[in-house]
């Protein structure tokens, strides 16, 4: 039994691995950037569908003791497990990459060295933390460091944001001349695209049932997804305002990372850059870490192979072989010079463009007496559902028509 | 014991968890063999695992792919694998078996063997 401390840590960590990444830093700057408060709303509407979300992984772990992709195979058959998780190791691949080379960004900011150079040595790192670490050393270490991330918003409120706009922002969509609604809508399903995550849910309910969670834990569990989601949301909010003050006023359009490093600069001067670059590095490798086990969390699951973080690797070949896999392909792109940037914004797109058919299977399992009892959804829990998988079908409809117009641009 | 309610075979069986009596993960219930018998309902007379087994369900191509891709690279000599029914001890949140010989485990101990344990801190 674990201590709700713990509980809550693994929720803080999935809140800011899973959250606060290369993705959402990305995609919140150059919202902040273009539109500046404009686009908040999608942080919020993105955020209350994870909640739910991650809540429902939590819940069906609990009850249940069936990981997501453990319950999707079992219950709706291998025919149709292979689609989403064939589609979740492709996109898993190029996000884990954009997230690997996030960390080599931050050490870039730090350094001054080409981040090239840094792919191998933290895949290496990434790699070897997983090798010998535990679920446990993995999910408090992340999350402390985490913390960092308070210098986002420490910077947000020195830049005296304007809250009545902001509010509003928070709410309604704000448009931006027709001109430039292909690149606004590209930039809000990205936003989706980063915050509502597959990956995260794969983890979450991964750890719980690692972490022996049963229905005493729900409490718990609902706690943790309200609290380590909003604290991520907030994190994303804050560098969408602080970049909103910083870049929109003087018309920069972000198109490099090295942009977004000097988001913290006019709030926190000599200081700005260095806890920039050391917020992305732990960041992105938390969010590494996240996305490399849920990968080999989910294969394992779907074909029934021994799986779990806890165990030395010599117990758990296919395993941490698959995570070892994925680390190392992963990087490839960053060596052959892929712009990261680029490779972010496109499969945070991609992410939402699977969407669908990862959040589907959520509807019928939490409503199946077979795996949460009478621990069913309710009402509002479907709602939210069934709203996410309608606004993530549209999303993967118009993301790629967008992607043509909107992300070229 | 099996359960004593109506259980299906496709959405309660197939595709569950299958565990030895040490609770060692041994891949899903990939597939349920039944026997026709004559003036007698079917019997299920196994429970069939393997990559082919798998592969049949996504498709011909993918059976004859799983096959040849045995025989270059399997280290399985045979493909499928049927465990009786009469091993099947318990049908829960997992099915447990009671097999000791089986090569279910196959890859997961060459890849140990050949592979982890040859790198630093696996153990």
């Amino acid at each position: 039994m674990k201590s709700s401390f713990l509980q809550i840590a693994l929720g803080i960590i999935t809140g800011i691995g899973g959250f606060l990444e290369v993705g959402s830093l990305a995609t919140a700057a150059q919202a902040g950037a273009s539109y500046r408060y404009g686009l908040v709303w999608a942080i919020v509407l993105g955020t209350v569908c994870l909640i739910f979300l991650i809540e429902m992984s939590g819940r069906l772990a609990a009850v249940s003791k069936h990981t997501i992709a453990d319950a999707v195979r079992e219950r709706f058959g291998f025919n149709f497990a292979v689609w989403p998780r064939g589609a979740e190791i492709i996109v898993n691949l190029l996000v884990l990459g954009a997230e690997i080379g996030g960390v080599c960004l931050g050490l870039k900011v730090l350094t001054g060295i080409e981040a090239r150079w840094f792919a191998v040595p933290v895949a290496l790192i990434l790699w070897f933390a997983l090798w010998v670490g535990t679920l446990d050393i993995i999910e408090n270490s992340t999350s402390i460091l985490g913390l960092l991330t308070i210098a986002f918003l420490v910077a947000a409120l020195k830049m005296h944001p304007d809250w009545l706009p902001l509010a509003r922002g928070s709410v309604f969509p704000v448009f931006p001349p027709r001109s430039e609604s292909g690149n606004y809508w590209f930039t809000a399903v990205s936003i989706l695209g980063a915050t509502i995550s597959p990956y995260m849910f794969y983890f979450y309910s991964s750890g719980a049932v690692e972490d022996g969670w049963d229905v005493k834990d729900l409490p718990a569990n609902r706690v943790t997804a309200v609290i380590g989601m909003s604290f991520g949301a907030l994190m994303s909010i804050a560098v969408l305002v602080s970049s909103a003050h910083v870049f929109n006023p003087r018309n920069i359009d972000i198109s490099r990372y090295e942009q977004i490093a000097l988001v913290l600069t006019p709030a926190l001067h000599k200081w700005g850059l260095p806890i920039f670059g050391i917020s992305l590095a732990v960041c992105c490798f938390g969010a590494g870490v996240e996305i490399a086990l849920a990968t080999a969390y989910s294969i394992a699951q779907t074909f029934g192979w021994n799986w779990g973080e806890d165990e030395k690797p010599a117990k758990r070949a296919r395993f941490s072989l698959t995570y070892t896999v994925m680390i190392f392909l992963s990087i490839v792109p960053i060596l052959l010079g892929v712009d990261p940037l680029k490779q972010t914004m496109f499969s945070m797109a991609l992410t939402a463009v699977v969407l669908p058919l990862a959040i589907l299977p959520f509807l019928l399992l939490l409503n199946d007496e077979g795996f949460v009892g009478t621990h069913r959804n309710g009402p509002i829990g479907n709602i939210v559902v069934a709203f996410t998988i309608f606004m993530a079908a549209i999303i993967a409809i118009v993301a790629i028509p967008l992607e043509i117009i909107g992300g070229g641009s | 014991m099996p359960p004593t309610h109506a259980t299906h075979l496709v959405a309660d069986i197939l595709d569950q968890q299958l565990v030895d009596t040490k609770k060692n993960k041994l891949g899903k219930v990939d597939g349920l063999v039944l026997v026709m018998r004559e003036g007698k309902p079917p019997r299920v007379a196994y429970v069939e695992c393997g990559a082919p087994v798998l592969g049949r369900r996504l498709g011909r191509w993918c059976e004859r792919l799983a096959l040849a891709l045995n025989r270059r690279f399997g280290i399985r000599e045979k493909p499928r694998y049927r465990i009786p029914w009469s091993k099947v001890k318990e049908i829960d949140i997992d099915m447990v078996v009671d097999v000791d010989e089986h090569p279910l485990l196959a890859w997961e101990d060459w890849l140990c063997e050949h592979v982890v344990r040859r790198i630093p801190f696996s153990k």
